[in-house]
């Protein structure tokens, strides 16, 4: 009797076999998620300067907070600095598409918005951007991930998120906390 | 080069038969018990996995 190497080596050869069905089964999720579902990583390179941001044509204070722009777009605009959003509360419908666009004027600082994917950094230099569609009504947190400083724990917005019917921007295409009902 | 103590064949190995019987015994039919503690393991994980994935990241919606 000799050892049976012809059976160890099937052993590791049903194995690999194991291994590359997991392997398969992983990458198969992840591209149905990536292109049924649209669920992807938010990448957006776009460079904002930090030294001008309150005066740049995005980022100025006026223009922050949710607003439908001209094509149609329910963007909500908001800068992250230490240690505080502004505003730090945006109001966004349900079933909708929206976009959500960060600035930072000092350090890095990172969102994400709790029982959501949103989820992303905001880097000094460059506009974060994240696509999302919320499902489901609530007002929302989104605390700041990133330790930016002593305040870090104090930095946390809220995001409204309210049926279609109760989104009521106005004539500029603005909306606001305080206007949702 | 071969190692007394690691044997690659029957003729490298320096114990006693009885010994060397026993080893091809257990050897056999190949690693049965590692195979069964790894499919448990890694079955173990790919649930983890899997339940995270379907029951906790795809019910949170899109983002991109």
């Amino acid at each position: 009797m000799a050892i049976n190497e012809q059976a160890i080596l099937n052993s590791e050869l049903r194995w690999a076999a194991v291994v590359g069905g997991i392997i398969a089964v992983i990458v198969s999720a992840v591209l149905y998620a990536a292109i049924a579902m649209h669920v992807n990583p938010p990448s957006n390179r776009e460079y904002v300067d930090p030294k001008t941001l309150h005066l740049s044509a995005e980022f100025t204070e006026a223009n922050l907070g949710t607003r439908i722009d001209p094509d149609g777009r329910v963007v909500a605009r908001l800068i992250a600095t230490q240690f505080e959003f502004v505003p730090n509360c945006i109001v966004l419908p349900t079933n909708r598409e929206v976009t959500l666009r960060f600035a930072t004027p000092d350090v890095i600082h990172g969102i994400l918005v709790t029982g959501t994917n949103v989820n992303t950094m905001v880097v000094p230099g460059y506009v974060a951007q994240v696509h999302t569609q919320f499902t489901k009504t609530g007002d929302l947190l989104m605390p700041c991930h990133e330790y930016c400083g002593l305040g870090h724990t104090q930095m946390i917005a809220t995001v409204k998120v309210v049926p279609p019917e109760q989104f009521r921007p106005d004539a500029e295409g603005r909306a606001a906390c305080g206007d949702a009902r | 080069m071969s190692d007394p103590a690691y044997p690659v064949t029957r003729h490298d190995y320096a114990g006693d038969a009885e010994e060397l019987e026993r080893l091809e015994a257990a050897l056999e039919g190949g690693p049965k018990g590692a195979v069964a503690v790894s499919l448990i393991a890694v079955a173990l994980l790919m649930i983890g996995w899997l339940g995270m994935y379907f029951l906790v990241f795809l019910p949170r919606g899109t983002v991109g």
